[in-house]
C-alpha cells in the first residue's frame, strides 16, 4: 500500500471511529455550504427574476432632443420660455445606442400634429413590434396594423366617433388615408393619440429619418439605470437622456438590500460554523492527544501528524461540500418556488462556491487544533497530561 | 569488542527546579541489554526519554549511535527516533480504531512504506498470526502488548526501548513477553534498554543501573551460570 493510500485509509478509520462527532461536523459544514449555496442561487435567480419584472414596467429610459429655448421678454418682463419643435437624426440615435453597448429594447417614435375631420390630432409614427415588446400592457381591441392601417387611442377614437374598420384621412403635409384596425387602451397619454407606421409619418411630415423620442428598456441589474444613461448623454450631447420610472431603480435598490442582507446573514451562519467547527475539532485533538504523542514518538514529524489531520479536515470540508451543494439546491428550488413562483435554475458552479466554503470553514476551523498538534509534547501527551 | 551505542557525559534533565536527572556518565555497547531500576519518580524514564530522542537534556552530552542527539531539530529527533528507535510502553498505547496489523503498519508509515506482508509476518513472529484483523480492544493485555512489540521492531531498530513493558501484565504474560524479547533480541541483535522496578523483570539484561533521585547509585553486572 502506497503512502498516499495509507494515509486515506487512516482518516477514513479515523473519521468512522468518531462516527457521532464526524457527523456533527459534516452537519454543520453542509448547512453552511448549503446555505451559501442556497443563497447564491437564490439571489441569482431574484436578479433575474426582478430584470423580468422591470422588463414588464417598459420602457426605464427616454431621449428627446434638447429643444431651442428662447427666453421671451422685456425690462423686467418675462413673458415665458418658447421652444421650437426639434427632432434627433434616428442613424446619429442608432450609432450612440451601438457605441453605448447597451442591452436594451428600443423604440423609435416621432409625433406630429395632422388633420383629422377639421381637427387637429397628434399622431405618433412607431414600429409596432417595438411597441408590442416594450408596451405588453397595452390593450388593443382589434388587431395590430398591417401596411395602410392604424391603431387609435381609446379616448381620441371616442372623441372622434371612430370605430375599428373606419377609414381615416390625415391631411397636414402629405396625405395620408388608413383603416383603423384596432383601439388601443394604455390607462396614459396613449389614449389620446392616433399611431402610425414611423416610416409614413416621416414621409407625410417631410421629416425622413427624424424622429422625436426614443423609448428604451434597459434590463434592471448589472450597470446601474443611471450609470446607462450617464453613458448615453455622452454619446449624445444634442439629446437628454433620462429616467422615466423609478421602478427599475426601486428594484435595483430593493435587490441591493436583500443581496445585502443574504450576505449578513451568510456571514453569521458562517462564522457560527466555523466556531463550531473549531470548538469540535478542538476537543477531537485533546481526545486524541495520546495517539498524537504515539504518532510522534513513532517518528512522525510535526507536519506528517499535522497532515493526518489535515487530510481528515479536507475529506469532511468535501463531503460537507457534496451534501451542501445537494441539499443547498433543494432549499433554494423551495425558497423561489414559494416567493416568485418559479423554479430555480440548477447552476453547476455554485458546486465550486459550496466546496470552496465547506473547506474553507473545516480548515479554518482546524487552525487552532492543528497549532496544538504541531507544539504537542510526545512524552507529557503520553503520559496524558 | 563490540561498539558503543550510547555514550552520555554529565546528562541532566531539569524540569524547573526540580532536577530528575542529575549529570550521568555511563556507557552502553550495542547488543547490550541494560536495565534501569529505580523506585517511582527515580528519574529511569527521563533517561529513557532522553536516550529515545523523545525529549532533550538540560545539559550534557548524548550520543546515540554515534549521532548527537543535542544537535538534532525536533523534526530531525523525530527521524531519529523512526530510523533508530523502537519503544514498548507500559500502556501500550495502541491507536483504537486500527486493527492488530494496521497499528504495525502506521510505524511503517512514518518510516518508508506501509507493507501488510511485512507487519502480519511481525505479528506471527509474536505469536499473533491469528489476531491479525483484531482491535486493541479484542485483544487481551499480554496480547497487545505483543501488538506493541511487533510495532517497535517492525523498522529493525538498533535501539529497543522498553518502558515498564511488563508492567500491567500477569506473571504468565510477563514471563512470555520477556521470552520473547529476548528471541527477538537475539535474532535481530539490537540493544535494549528496558525501565523497571520489577526485580524479576531486571533478571532478564545483561546489567542493571539503580536510579535514586535521579542519581545512578549502584550498578550490577549478571553474572553467567
Amino acid at each position: 500500500m502506497n503512502r498516499r493510500r495509507w494515509l486515506i485509509h487512516l482518516v477514513l478509520r479515523a473519521l468512522a471511529y468518531r462516527k457521532g462527532r464526524t457527523l456533527l461536523l459534516l452537519a454543520v459544514l453542509a448547512m453552511a455550504s448549503s446555505l451559501a449555496t442556497a443563497l447564491g442561487i437564490v439571489s441569482s435567480s431574484m436578479e433575474k427574476r426582478v430584470a423580468e419584472e422591470v422588463r414588464k414596467y417598459g420602457a426605464n429610459l427616454v431621449i428627446f432632443p434638447e429643444s431651442a429655448r428662447l427666453d421671451i421678454g422685456s425690462g423686467g418682463l418675462n413673458f415665458g420660455v418658447v421652444s421650437e419643435p426639434a427632432y434627433l437624426q434616428q442613424s446619429i440615435v442608432e450609432d450612440a445606442l451601438i457605441k453605448s453597448e447597451l442591452k436594451a429594447e428600443v423604440s423609435f417614435h416621432l409625433r406630429g400634429a395632422l388633420h383629422l375631420k377639421d381637427a387637429d390630432i397628434m399622431v405618433e409614427g412607431v414600429n409596432f413590434n417595438d411597441i408590442k415588446r416594450l408596451f405588453p400592457w397595452w390593450q388593443l381591441k382589434g388587431n395590430w396594423p398591417a401596411a395602410g392601417e392604424t391603431v387609435i387611442g381609446n379616448d381620441l377614437a371616442s372623441r372622434m366617433k371612430l370605430k375599428t374598420g373606419d377609414i381615416v384621412e390625415l391631411g397636414g403635409g402629405n396625405k395620408m388615408r388608413l383603416r383603423i384596425s384596432g383601439i388601443v387602451a394604455s390607462g396614459g397619454e396613449e389614449d389620446g393619440l392616433l399611431f402610425v407606421a414611423l416610416p409614413e409619418l416621416q414621409q407625410t411630415l417631410d421629416l425622413g429619418g427624424k424622429i422625436s423620442l426614443v423609448r428604451l428598456m434597459v434590463t434592471a441589474g448589472g450597470n446601474t439605470l443611471k450609470t446607462s444613461a450617464s453613458d448615453l448623454q455622452k454619446l449624445l450631447p444634442a439629446a437628454k437622456v433620462t429616467e422615466v420610472r423609478q421602478t427599475a431603480r426601486t428594484s435595483e435598490g430593493l435587490l441591493a438590500k436583500v443581496k445585502l442582507l443574504m450576505f449578513m446573514v451568510t456571514a453569521v451562519v458562517l462564522v457560527s460554523a466555523g466556531s463550531s467547527v473549531a470548538g469540535t475539532m478542538s476537543t477531537t485533538v485533546l481526545e486524541r492527544s495520546r495517539e498524537i504523542g504515539l504518532m510522534k514518538a513513532m517518528g512522525g514529524t510535526r507536519w506528517e501528524v499535522m497532515l493526518i489531520f489535515c487530510g481528515e479536515a479536507t475529506l469532511l470540508g468535501v463531503l460537507g461540500a457534496i451534501a451542501g451543494y445537494v441539499f443547498g439546491s433543494v432549499i433554494a428550488q423551495f425558497i423561489t418556488k414559494t416567493v416568485f413562483s418559479a423554479s430555480a435554475d440548477i447552476i453547476p458552479w455554485f458546486a465550486g462556491i459550496s466546496l470552496g466554503v465547506s473547506l474553507f470553514l473545516a480548515l479554518l476551523g482546524s487552525v487552532g487544533p492543528m497549532i496544538s498538534v504541531f507544539k504537542l509534547d510526545p512524552v507529557r501527551s503520553l503520559r496524558g497530561e | 569488542m563490540s561498539s558503543i551505542i550510547i555514550e552520555t557525559s554529565g546528562l541532566t534533565r531539569n524540569y524547573g527546579d526540580i532536577c530528575a536527572l542529575k549529570p550521568l556518565d555511563l556507557v552502553v555497547p550495542e547488543g547490550e541489554w541494560l536495565t534501569v531500576m529505580g523506585h517511582s519518580g527515580s528519574g529511569k524514564s527521563t533517561f529513557m526519554n532522553l536516550v529515545g530522542g523523545l525529549d532533550r537534556p538540560s545539559a550534557g552530552s548524548l550520543r546515540v549511535g554515534g549521532k548527537d542527539l543535542l544537535a538534532f531539530t525536533e523534526d530531525g529527533l523525530a527521524r531519529f527516533r523512526r530510523e533508530f528507535v523502537g519503544i514498548i510502553f507500559q500502556q501500550h498505547h495502541l491507536v483504537p480504531y486500527l486493527t492488530a496489523v494496521e497499528n504495525v503498519m502506521l510505524a511503517q508509515y512514518f518510516h518508508s512504506v506501509p507493507d501488510e506482508a511485512e507487519a502480519r509476518s511481525a505479528l506471527e513472529r509474536v505469536g499473533l498470526g491469528h489476531r491479525l484483523k483484531n482491535r486493541p480492544g479484542e485483544l487481551s493485555g499480554g496480547e497487545q502488548q505483543r501488538v506493541c512489540i511487533a510495532r517497535a521492531i517492525i523498522n529493525s531498530p538498533k535501539l529497543l526501548l522498553g518502558d515498564e513493558p511488563t508492567g500491567n501484565l500477569d506473571h504468565k504474560s510477563t514471563v512470555m513477553v520477556m521470552e520473547l524479547l529476548k528471541e527477538l533480541r537475539a535474532e535481530e541483535k539490537f540493544t535494549v534498554i528496558m525501565v523497571t522496578h520489577n526485580q524479576e523483570v531486571a533478571g532478564w539484561g545483561d546489567r542493571t543501573i539503580y536510579l535514586d533521585d535521579g542519581m545512578l547509585v549502584r550498578e550490577e553486572r549478571k553474572v553467567e551460570a
